[in-house]
């Protein structure tokens, strides 16, 4: 298998070396389609940049490929150098492919030419319930680390399992979520005392949960919950001391 | 063991189910109410019509409904006598259907806390499929990505994903995929230190940069060429298909598409769009009246698009060897020309 740095032209757009100029139309507005921003099948992997990466290199590939002579000399020059192994059948995993996206192509392209500002509306409708849907449903179901989201309590020590099992150091979340270390680490030791008001607490649990695939949803409120529960509990046997 | 070249159609599977048993698909796709279960008794139905013996599984113990769907009022012998070594014989928790061909093994809504079978008793159920007398056995998974669903899917022969058309069901499907995929590279690997690193590479943000496949390829390279050689192979027959369903417009039809384009140039995985499935609210009205589509209205949209995929599924060669298995060295048949073309009936323009 190789990269996308190492797809050649017809790799790229997924089309035969011998696509007609229609093929190669299709492919091309077929791709565009793909892999532009907001598109529905690039949803929730891709970060900004590998996304326009790409789309410069369909670009590029549609630019030489489109033209007669810049495809002539391409094909030309791409002959001699062809089989440039790195796995043992480089070609094969891509090769098979490549008649389904002609044929994508060609299965589409009635659909194609009829479909115009109705799409756009409808992808920025879905980038719209996109925004809405990620905040309930970001990253709650992650590899195997789903055997501790059963629900039930969370404290202190079920977040520390959690994030150990799903393979997290505290550093890293610090870098993510902006929380320091320690409150961190005074959030998994359940060290209330030395943790600001709740609201803050609030924030950051939620942060944390997010980040190491946990649904906020589940975890705040009981993780609040004992949070509060400890703090009442403290500041009454402090009146009571104090008395 | 594996044979390189297979004959397609009705030949082939009576020589599979004589010398490797039935052949097993599983029904997955991460997020829940994305349709498996219809989608499942559906083409176990269109297949048991085309003539085919069919075992559908219920492997969905806690949201079990498999029967439901093919007019089994609750049954009495379900898995979960398996799973509870009540019962040894999967044979005798078959229950017939409706349908001529069509068996069913159920779940039931039971005592949840031992819904999930332990690691020894799922390597049994699995080898027990295996010795099912029929052509197919399907398995509808559960939601998820847990590790019981994830090892169901890969050592299926098929291993079928269902995506609708919308944000959720995307991101579960790449979840899924991407969950699938390290767990089944994990068990390729042979030495510690590689295993370790697939680990690694598993957690999105891990800090050696590895964000894909093809970068945990490179990692591997550099320092065990003949683990790099195993992880090339498995990639190779790691070909999960995928069906689009709940589809109503042109665009939706083209999800398939580009969601394997996607999986190709940025995982690195072959994917088999076979096809989708429009969205219709007699394929609602069919679940009330717990009979499949196919069966009740054969000739309506989503029928048609349904016995499409069986006939496909049928066509195609398995698409991925068994975990336990040598590791095959043929590359995959060149599958037959792709998925639906023309936009059938039932199907909006936009």
């Amino acid at each position: 298998m190789r990269g996308i740095d190492e797809l050649d032209h017809y790799e790229m757009l997924e089309v035969p070396r011998g696509a007609s100029p229609g093929e190669i139309d299709r492919a091309y507005r077929m791709a565009q389609e793909t892999w532009a921003e907001g598109s529905l099948a690039l949803y929730s992997i891709f970060e900004k940049r590998d996304a326009s990466e790409i789309r410069a290199r369909l670009d590029e590939a549609y630019r030489v490929l489109a033209d007669p002579e810049l495809r002539a000399s391409y094909d030309q020059s791409h002959r001699a150098t062809e089989p440039l192994a790195i796995g043992p059948t480089p070609t094969a995993t891509i090769a098979p492919a490549a008649p389904d996206a002609a044929a994508a192509g060609r299965a589409i392209n009635g659909a194609a030419r009829t479909l115009p500002s109705i799409d756009e509306s409808a992808r920025v409708a879905r980038a719209a319930e996109a925004a809405v849907t990620r905040v309930f449903e970001e990253d709650t179901e992650r590899y195997d680390g789903r055997d501790d989201d059963a629900g039930g309590e969370y404290d202190g020590p079920r977040l520390r399992r959690t994030r150990l099992f799903r393979g997290y150091e505290i550093d890293q979340i610090a870098d993510v979520t902006k929380v320091s270390g320690s409150h961190l680490r005074n959030i998994e030791d359940e060290n209330f005392a030395d943790l600001p008001a709740d609201v803050y607490v609030r924030g950051f649990v939620t942060a944390y949960a997010r980040t190491i695939g946990l649904d906020p949803v589940l975890v705040v409120p009981s993780y609040m919950t004992r949070l509060q529960e400890s703090r009442q509990k403290n500041s009454r046997s402090r009146f009571l001391g104090l008395r | 063991m594996i044979s390189s070249t297979h004959p397609a159609g009705d030949s082939y599977d009576a020589t599979r189910s004589v010398a490797r048993g039935p052949r097993l698909l599983a029904v997955g796709g991460g997020k829940g109410g994305v349709g498996k279960t219809f989608v499942t008794a559906n083409l176990a139905a269109a297949l048991a019509r085309a003539g085919k013996r069919v075992v559908v599984v219920d492997v969905d113990l806690e949201g079990a409904n498999l029967h439901t769907c093919l007019g089994v009022a609750s049954p009495q012998k379900t898995l979960a006598d398996f799973v509870a070594e009540r019962e040894d014989d999967l044979g005798k928790l078959l229950i017939d259907t409706p349908l001529a061909n069509l068996k069913l093994i159920a779940a039931t809504h039971g005592n949840l806390a031992d819904a999930q079978p332990s690691h020894l008793r799922r390597v049994r159920l699995l080898r027990g499929l295996r010795q099912l007398d029929a052509d197919f056995v399907l398995l509808d998974l559960g939601a998820g990505a847990h590790a019981s669903v994830l090892d169901y899917f890969l050592v299926s022969d098929d291993g079928i994903l269902v995506v609708q058309p919308e944000p959720t069901s995307v991101e579960n499907t790449y979840t899924f995929l991407r969950a699938a995929f390290y767990r089944r590279m994990r068990l390729a690997m042979v030495g510690h230190g590689v295993r370790q690193l697939v680990t690694v590479a598993m957690d999105q943000r891990n800090e050696r940069g590895i964000k894909s496949p093809l970068d945990l390829l490179r990692e591997i390279e550099a320092t065990d060429t003949a683990e790099a050689h195993r992880f090339v192979e498995t990639m190779r027959v790691f070909r999960p298909r995928l069906i689009v369903n709940a589809v109503r417009t042109a665009e939706d039809v083209k999800l398939g598409f580009a969601v394997a384009s996607v999986c190709r140039k940025y995982f690195g995985i072959e994917t088999e769009y076979l096809g989708y499935v429009n969205y219709d609210d007699e394929a609602r009205r069919s679940v009330s009246m717990r009979r499949p589509i196919v069966d009740l209205r054969s000739d309506a949209d989503v029928s048609i698009y349904l016995q499409r995929i069986a006939r496909k599924l049928m066509e195609l060669s398995p698409a991925q060897a068994s975990v336990q298995g040598p590791a095959p060295t043929h590359t995959p048949a060149p599958t037959p020309p792709p998925a639906p073309a023309p936009l059938a009936p039932g199907i909006s323009r936009g």
